[in-house]
């Protein structure tokens, strides 16, 4: 109950910077938390973007898995893409993410988001524009808290810098303000997509 | 020359028509005693797109018990890049009476290529905590390593399987735990796997 209202207040807290931080970015101030996010940073993408796989070692400080006493690592599996009306910079998709870490909110959690905007970025250690950036809202599972509904969360860049991905592509996630994991990747893949299709 | 744009044309669009991908991820599959039983299963649409399989927890009396399942799987068709990428997890995992243990079973199937290569790993997958026979393993799990559980008969860990010809398809599907069951004149007489991950794309 504490952490629920921990959480609560958390949210409240961030989404008054969120709503301020667009008041001054934007003619009118966006209406929920969510909108909050979808600031005007970067700009309506011409890619779609597919993921999964593990993230252990953090800030880009090595990618080799976690030695095997440790639960220290995250993995995941992600699809976002622009709308095909953009700008705005409205989104689609979905994100899983599993934080294994007993350290972190609620002894580690699943969360499962629902991508609602989707823009370009810049990928801070390449200074290229290989990644995307998407958030949106999502429930969040922990182990040992209870489970959170509405969540709002960022992928504040899913970089595609080269093949195969482990030790190349890199990803940061932001989750209210609770949680946060940025590495390259141990496994798995980030690609980045032309858009065609549905998926 | 008009002939040769033609031909060349529809090379390229039967190239294109052949691009596909392939994803699966499970947590648990058992088939023992004619008991058989299975977490749920992600399956990747051929043309890409996102699916997810999970449940809070598994069980099959004296065979199997985990908790916390979690398979996803992705990927999307692309004639410049191609890619798919699944990944199985599971918790709290006791199986073959116990015999062996983990506090988290991680598969992951990687596949792609590019405009110049391709390729198929299974990088990322592991064990936390394992012990086999009561006994803690401390370093990673080669590859394919056989371990005997005595009145029960073996486990194959981390069980990569490759597929594909290396040129146009790369795969490779990754069993973590892949218990055989034996009678006393050693015929297999069931199976369980243990986070399983599959992944293949087609250029």
């Amino acid at each position: 109950m504490n952490t629920e209202r921990h959480l609560s207040r958390a949210l409240g807290a961030i989404a008054a910077v969120l709503l301020a931080v667009a008041c001054q970015e934007a003619a009118s101030p966006p209406g929920n938390i969510t909108a909050g996010w979808k600031k005007e940073q970067g700009s309506c993408a011409g890619f779609r973007l597919t993921g999964g796989g593990r993230v252990d070692a953090r800030d880009h400080n090595g990618f080799a898995k976690s030695t095997p006493e440790s639960h220290d690592f995250a993995t995941f599996g992600f699809q976002a893409r622009p709308s095909s009306s953009c700008p705005p910079t409205d989104g689609s998709g979905n994100i899983e993410w599993n934080e294994h870490n007993p350290d972190e909110f609620g002894g580690g959690f699943a969360f499962h988001g629902q991508v609602t905007f989707f823009t370009t970025t810049m990928d801070e250690t390449a200074g290229d524009d290989r990644c995307g950036r998407f958030g949106g809202v999502g429930r969040l599972n922990t182990r040992n808290s209870g489970t959170f509904e509405d969540v709002p969360f960022e992928v504040n860049h899913a970089c595609d810098v080269a093949e195969p991905g482990v030790g190349n592509d890199h990803i940061k996630i932001t989750i209210s303000d609770v949680y946060t994991r940025h590495g390259l990747l141990s496994g798995g893949n980030i690609q980045q997509h032309r858009l065609t299709g549905n998926n | 020359m008009t002939l040769k744009i033609l031909v060349a044309l529809t090379l390229l669009a039967g190239a294109v028509q052949a691009q596909s991908v392939t994803g699966k991820a499970f947590g648990t599959f058992v088939n023992v005693a004619g008991i058989v039983a299975q977490s749920p299963v992600a399956t990747l649409p051929t043309t890409g797109g996102m699916a997810t399989g999970q449940v809070d927890a598994f069980g099959v009396p004296g065979s199997v018990d985990a908790q916390r399942l979690n398979a996803v799987t992705t990927g999307a068709v692309d004639s410049k890049k191609t890619g798919a990428q699944s990944t199985s997890e599971v918790e709290d995992v006791s199986t073959a009476g116990g015999a062996i243990t983990a506090d988290v079973v991680t598969a992951v199937a990687t596949s792609y290529f590019g405009q110049f290569t391709g390729g198929s790993d299974a990088t990322g997958s592991g064990f936390t905590n394992l012990a086999v026979n009561g006994v803690p393993v401390t370093e990673d799990v080669a590859p394919n390593t056989r371990v005997d559980l005595p009145g029960v008969g073996y486990a194959i860990l981390n069980e990569q399987i490759p597929t594909g010809n290396g040129v146009t398809s790369w795969g490779m599907t990754v069993n973590m735990i892949h218990v055989v069951f034996q009678n006393f004149l050693g015929l297999t007489t069931g199976e369980i796997i243990i986070g399983s991950a599959t992944s293949s794309v087609t250029r």
